[in-house]
């Protein structure tokens, strides 16, 4: 019983990670059509500078806010010099997000070096709490209140909010946004800057998390993203979350029980999906 | 007319280069600077088979070391598990090529006839994938410290391994050349530039992709069997992530779409690799040599997407086009 | 109010308009006929900004609209009804008539609330996600919302298509009543519904206007109708 809720809490918590990464990649990609490969960039850069701030103010609240700071502020850059230049030419934007993601791998192995660094963690989220005799660990109970939260605000902003409706009504048809006197584009660089903050901020809750962080990871996690989006549905918050947490689940079941068949569960949900209903399980788009 | 004639300097110099490197190794003794070249060779190959997926059907692989890999484990599996022969090795690149088939085949009718990320992505899945049972496969594998293997005796010649690298690159060069100007080649090209009308025609554009797949991964799996022979050694890093951006950056700095590019965009990564990682011993900076081949390549994709070749491509045009008006103003 | 000049249009390698000239006139209905493929569809979206244009002119109230992005296009004034309706299936009528408004004043609250009048069913459908309403209703919206976002003149491409002779009916009794509120270029096949409604027609073929005047010259003359149009 307590193995088996731990596990079900420590794959929750890694899916609702991966959903911070996803969610703005889904919307990036309905919007626009954009795969963008760099997104585990943004999350990786997350991670790197919040250990970066922890380890030299000591504040939680400022390192993360700092961390989603720099995202987003990359997160604009990129869409500026990046994505801008190829706007329209998908295979274009699909290759020039890998070098995207290249660079700013490379930028951190040159800034902090290349070996693997530890993270920390503040005090008041360190260790685990007793409930009902079962032993559950503070941190991962955090990711899933924070990853819950984000989810809800973006769901509230999606539902309740004009520019939500905007961009629901744009990844539907994006010309018709235009034609209705909507610059589109104004409203993607925006989804793009808060999808990178996102990332960074799925950055900053993995770095505690997995406490060694390593600029490789972007890559690792940007793999399980994508096949989280496709699962969901390109295009589709909700499908992403959905998603996200069978993925976490699947990883955190078969991680303990068949150790070696960790990553290849993962390919065979996507396998499936593809087989089945390769719109995924929310998707409008083929 | 001049651009025949420009195309006939250009065919001059290939012929001249070509003289060149079979005469190479009996000018010059070094060691490291054949070795070199061989790579060159092999990653031309490799960069081959992906622009004939890129350039020539308009599919984006993030995962084409899957294959490269596929070729490099079943060569050196064979010859380190069987006898050291020449019919060991053919035997191994014939595995290499029913897996690579049969693996392309799979991903290729999963995926093509969906978006083009839905390729990108299930390739990058899949070469992850084996780069985790290489690693994790111990008994057969070795795992990530991989192994080393004796090759036949003529291929542990470096000279003789250069030449048959450069002739290996020089006929697949011919056969693809052959394969893209024949029918099947016209339809993909026609596919890159406009699939719904391909489709329209009545063509099954599902089953011209897949073949263009599948040659892609045959001759990328031959390409890592050299890759193999030439280090006598293999470890998981042929399914790496680097070795199918290596492909993605040659054949887009070469040009994409022409063949000759992606060999010449093999020569300038590999030689800019070389020369910026013996700088980086004396500045750090060059260390991270990735990082400057990573902004080479967004540049390109910006400012040059036909890469090196597109460039005297538009060289040659804009010459006709100025001789043009000066006769007419003439 | 509407001047389209000498317009020409590639798609790709194709050239499709091939020096389209008409012009729109404030209060009227007019219509563009033609059968497929003539380039009616492109004439629209060369207006609205979708394509590059290649030569020639887009003047709407004497302002030159070349090459300006669709949004900028659109806030000219420029309301928009694609064939396909182009709505957005996740969203429900009432959200996608308030994001038409794009500001919510007086005059958009009227022009809504007229709407409403005008389309009941769009009212009985508020909360209704659009992708689940039927053909008719999807046009309706699609109409409603390229009018509250307008302002002064509506491009509305083939309403009829794939609706019922009822629905049709019910769709020019309206757009004939928005006639007093708004100027329209219809694109149609269906001539027996435009020639009711419409005051000027322009008949469109391989990329050009062949044709063009008052609408009840078009219905005197047989033999121009029987060669474009195939009505006798």
């Amino acid at each position: 019983m307590n193995a088996i809720l731990n596990l079900l809490i420590n794959g929750l918590s890694t899916g609702l990670l991966i959903f911070l990464l996803a969610s703005g990649l889904t919307l990036i990609f309905g919007l626009m059509s954009v795969l963008n490969f760099a997104h585990g960039g943004f999350f990786v850069w997350g991670a790197f500078v919040w250990v970066w701030l922890f380890s030299a103010t000591g504040n939680f609240f400022i390192s993360v806010v700092g961390a989603i700071g720099i995202g987003m502020l990359i997160g604009f850059i990129f869409e500026k010099t990046l994505i801008r230049p190829v706007y329209g030419n998908h295979i274009r934007q699909l290759l020039v997000t890998l070098g995207g993601m290249l660079v700013l791998v490379e930028l951190i192995r040159m800034i902090w070096g290349s070996n693997p660094i530890r993270a920390g963690l503040p005090v008041w989220l360190d260790g685990s709490i007793q409930l009902g005799g079962v032993v559950l660990i503070k941190y991962r109970l955090f990711v899933i209140l924070v990853g819950l939260i984000i989810y809800g605000l973006i769901m509230l902003l999606l539902k309740k909010t004009k520019i939500g409706m905007i961009i629901r009504a744009g990844v539907d048809n994006r010309e018709m946004v235009q034609a209705l006197g909507i610059n589109i584009k104004a409203v993607f660089s925006m989804v793009f800057i808060l999808g990178a903050g996102i990332a960074a901020l799925g950055g900053t809750l993995l770095a505690p998390y997995s406490g060694i962080i390593f600029a490789d990871m972007g890559l690792q996690y940007a793999i399980l993203a994508f096949i989280v989006v496709i699962i969901g549905g390109l295009g589709s918050v909700r499908g992403a979350a959905l998603a996200s947490i069978i993925v976490g689940l699947a990883g955190a079941f078969t991680a303990f029980y068949y150790p070696d068949l960790s990553l290849a569960v993962n390919m065979l949900l996507l396998i499936f999906v593809l087989l089945l209903r390769p719109k995924g399980l929310f998707g409008e788009k083929g | 007319m001049l651009a025949a004639k420009l195309n006939r300097i250009y065919g001059y110099s290939g012929v001249i280069i070509l003289l060149l490197l079979l005469i190479f190794p009996f000018t010059n003794d070094s060691r490291s600077m054949l070795i070199l070249l061989t790579q060159v060779f092999i990653f031309g190959i490799f960069a081959m088979s992906y622009d004939l997926l890129l350039g020539y059907t308009g599919i984006v692989s993030f995962g084409h070391c899957l294959f490269f890999g596929i070729g490099a484990y079943s060569t050196g599996l064979v010859l380190n598990t069987f006898a050291t022969s020449i019919s060991m090795f053919f035997l191994g690149i014939c595995l290499g090529f029913l897996l690579a088939t049969v693996v392309s085949y799979i991903i290729g009718m999963l995926s093509l006839r969906l978006q083009s990320h839905f390729y990108a992505m299930l390739t990058l899945g899949f070469s992850e994938l084996f780069l985790v049972i290489a690693e994790k496969w111990r008994s057969v594998t070795h795992g990530g410290d991989g192994f080393t293997f004796r090759a036949p005796a003529f291929l542990q010649d470096r000279l003789f391994v250069y030449f048959f690298a450069l002739a290996s690159m020089v006929m697949i060069f011919i056969l693809l050349r052959l394969f893209t100007n024949s029918s099947i080649g016209k339809v993909l090209r026609a596919i890159s530039q406009n699939e719904a009308r391909v489709q329209a025609l009545g063509f099954t554009v599902l089953h011209y992709k897949v073949i263009a797949s599948i040659v892609a991964g045959i001759i990328a799996s031959y390409s890592g069997a050299l890759y193999a022979i030439t280090l006598r050694f293999v470890d998981p890093s042929v399914f790496s992530i680097e070795m199918t951006l290596d492909a993605l950056l040659m054949t887009m700095i070469g040009g994409v779409g022409t063949l000759i590019g992606p060999i010449l965009g093999s020569g300038v990564v590999e030689f800019l690799q070389h020369y910026l990682s013996q700088l980086g011993s004396q500045f750090p900076i060059f260390e991270r040599w990735t990082l400057f081949l990573g902004l080479l390549y967004i540049v390109v994709i910006l400012g040059f997407p036909k890469g090196i070749v597109g460039m005297f491509q538009e060289l040659s045009k804009r010459d006709v086009k100025e001789s043009k008006n000066y006769r007419k103003s003439a | 109010m509407l001047k389209v000049d000498n317009l020409e249009t590639y798609i790709e390698q194709f050239h499709i308009l091939q020096g389209v000239t008409f012009e729109v006139r404030k209060g009227m209905i007019t219509v563009l006929f033609g059968r497929n493929g003539a380039g009616k569809t492109t004439t629209l979206r060369t207006i609205m900004g979708y394509y590059p244009i290649a030569n020639g002119t887009v003047r709407y109230n004497d302002e030159v609209l070349n090459n300006l992005p669709t949004h900028l296009i659109a806030r000219k004034g420029i309301g928009y009804v694609p064939e396909d309706q182009g709505i957005f299936p996740s969203l429900t009528v009432g959200e996608t008539l308030v994001l038409a408004q794009r500001e919510k004043n007086k005059e958009t609250e009227e022009k809504l609330t007229w709407m409403l009048e005008l389309f009941p069913d769009l009212k009985k459908f508020w909360q209704k996600r659009s992708g689940l309403l039927s053909g008719g209703q999807k046009q309706m919206l699609a109409i409603a919302r390229a009018f509250i976002n307008s302002d002064g003149l509506l491009l509305i491409d083939e309403p009829s298509k794939g609706l019922s002779p009822l629905m049709v009916e019910k769709l020019m009794e309206a757009i004939l009543q928005m006639k007093e509120k708004t100027t329209i270029l219809l694109v149609e096949q269906n001539y027996f519904m435009a020639s009711e409604i419409g005051d000027y027609f322009y008949i469109m073929d391989d990329g050009k206007i062949v044709h063009g005047g008052l609408m009840d010259e078009l219905k005197e003359d047989a033999e121009l109708s029987m060669k474009y149009l195939g009505v006798s």
